[in-house]
């Protein structure tokens, strides 16, 4: 139990009269990689906005080390986010600074680091994600794999415990996929727990401990990525045949 | 017609709760403004940087407003005047209209257009591409980062641009007199310095600092709120550039009276 980084509990949130959670539960355990599906609109990302605070869920609970963080207003919950950092889907860089200052942006606002130390942090983060010299890029000047690898770099450049990715591969080319699926691999090497919501199955199964699927505002399926391959459910395998259909 | 009055009522009482959210929300900005001015991390480097962009920015233009104001007042006050033999108040009746209403006023109109819309646009789009939703996600505030250093940088821009635009609108104004009237340099700035007096630099100056945060809060509130990609941004300027100047002219009415009731 004490391994438990994050709960979901009865979750429920709507918009307007769209009901996108109707009871969500689930847990993040210590080290370990979750994979979220579903199809379109099933509220996969609103999912990962709701606990890091960018949405608020109508009810239910969110716990992180057993501490409750649904009900914490905006200042109250901005140290959460350092320990639980969040990978948008479009990289959402600061497109009026350059690669080094998105990258660095945390831990100007959060660290007591000197500009050196800074410098060789984010020169370390670059050459993990691939990029290293290009500190002086503009986000504009970079591809859109590129946006989305220095937006994973500033999103775990605190050494958050649990990383929050937003369909990282989504419209990338297949190169561009592999190189943010190995980046990914490298950081659950670290031993970071992570969250990743995709409609990439294959990269799911081959990076994540465990995968859930989300249906009509529900989980129907949670468990390992090899029991979801084998699964004989039918909606699971609706799925896996013709992904985004159910 | 029992349906047709209960549909006009609940449109109206939809609209009123409307206009109380968008009041409420407002106040709650300047509210969580002033309240992370007051604590730590207050961006000092952001500010200036803030200052030198629409501050510095705006001076250019500044000085060709003020000119202008000078040259077309003194010239339209000295021939009106002058049918009354009133030649000789030119100097005190420019230098009173400028101080008082033409430069705090014109300045604020003008910034509001440049600055008010740039920074709607700005957040606008910050906004449109989760960039602000990436300061939040980051464990920062974005009333913090992006507010507060605009907020301040234009009270504090915005009675500077005024005071340009004033000294300008004067020598602008002394060329005129000089040119067409006759009026000697000396006896013009003589006039000048005697006629304006302290309460009438201050209430341009405060007036000038109440246009930049009103410019400031409505435009960062707007950018803050817009939705629906590009077109979303686009509304947000027209709406903030509107505003902005509707609320400058009401706002000058009032610190008006108010300065010329205590002074």
């Amino acid at each position: 139990m004490s391994d438990v980084l994050l709960e979901v509990k009865n979750v429920h949130k709507s918009f307007g009269h769209n009901q996108v959670h109707q009871g969500v539960n689930f847990n993040l355990k210590k080290g370990e990689s979750l994979g979220l599906l579903g199809g379109s609109g099933t509220g996969k990302s609103v999912l990962l906005r709701s606990i890091i605070g960018l949405e608020h869920i109508d009810s239910g609970e969110i716990s992180f080390h057993h501490q409750r963080i649904d009900q914490l207003s905006e200042n109250e919950i901005a140290p959460f986010r350092t320990k639980i950092s969040y990978s948008f889907q479009s990289g959402a860089l600061f497109d009026s600074v350059n690669v080094f200052e998105n990258i660095a942006y945390p831990l100007f606002e959060h660290t007591t680091l000197t500009y050196k130390q800074i410098e060789e942090r984010v020169s370390q983060m670059l050459k993990l994600i691939d990029l290293e010299g290009k500190e002086s890029l503009m986000p504009s000047d970079l591809s859109g794999g590129m946006q989305k690898r220095v937006g994973m770099a500033r999103a775990m450049i605190l050494n958050p415990e649990i990383i929050l990715y937003d369909e990282p591969t989504a419209g990338l080319d297949p190169a561009n996929t592999l190189n943010v699926v190995s980046l990914m691999g490298k950081l659950k090497k670290t031993g970071v727990s992570s969250i990743f919501v995709t409609h990439d199955i294959p990269s799911a199964v081959m990076l994540c401990d465990r995968i859930i699927v989300l249906h009509k505002g529900k989980i129907i399926f949670n468990d390992t990525p090899i029991a979801f391959q084998n699964s004989e459910d039918p909606l699971i395998r609706k799925f896996i045949t013709n992904k985004d259909t159910i | 017609m029992i349906d047709l009055i209960t549909d006009i009522f609940v449109r109206f009482a939809k609209r009123w709760k409307n206009n109380f959210i968008f009041v409420g929300e407002i106040s709650s900005l300047l509210f969580e403004t002033l309240k992370c001015t007051f604590s730590s991390p207050f961006y000092f480097s952001r500010m200036m940087e803030q200052i030198n962009l629409i501050g510095y920015g705006s001076t250019i233009i500044t000085i060709v407003i003020g000119l202008t104001m000078g040259l077309v007042m003194t010239l339209n006050f000295g021939y009106g005047l002058a049918k009354f033999g009133g030649t000789l108040y030119v100097p005190a009746v420019v230098s009173l209209s400028l101080a008082r209403e033409m430069a705090p006023l014109f300045t604020s109109l003008l910034v509001a257009g440049r600055v008010g819309s740039g920074i709607a646009a700005e957040i606008g789009a910050m906004n449109v591409t989760q960039q602000i939703d990436a300061i939040r996600a980051l464990g920062t505030s974005p009333v913090r980062v992006l507010v507060v250093p605009r907020f301040w940088a234009l009270i504090i821009s915005l009675p500077l641009l005024s005071a340009l635009s004033f000294a300008v609108g004067i020598l602008g104004g002394m060329v005129v007199c000089k040119n067409e009237f006759d009026i000697p340099n000396g006896f013009y700035l003589y006039k000048v310095f005697s006629t304006v007096k302290f309460h009438d630099y201050m209430s341009g100056l405060v007036k000038s600092a109440v246009f930049g945060g009103i410019i400031t809060l409505f435009a960062c509130y707007k950018g803050l709120k817009t939705r629906d990609g590009t077109k979303g941004v686009g509304l947000t300027t027209t709406w903030v550039v509107v505003t902005a100047s509707i609320l400058i002219l009401v706002t000058d009415f009032f610190i008006s009276k108010i300065f010329l009731v205590i002074w």
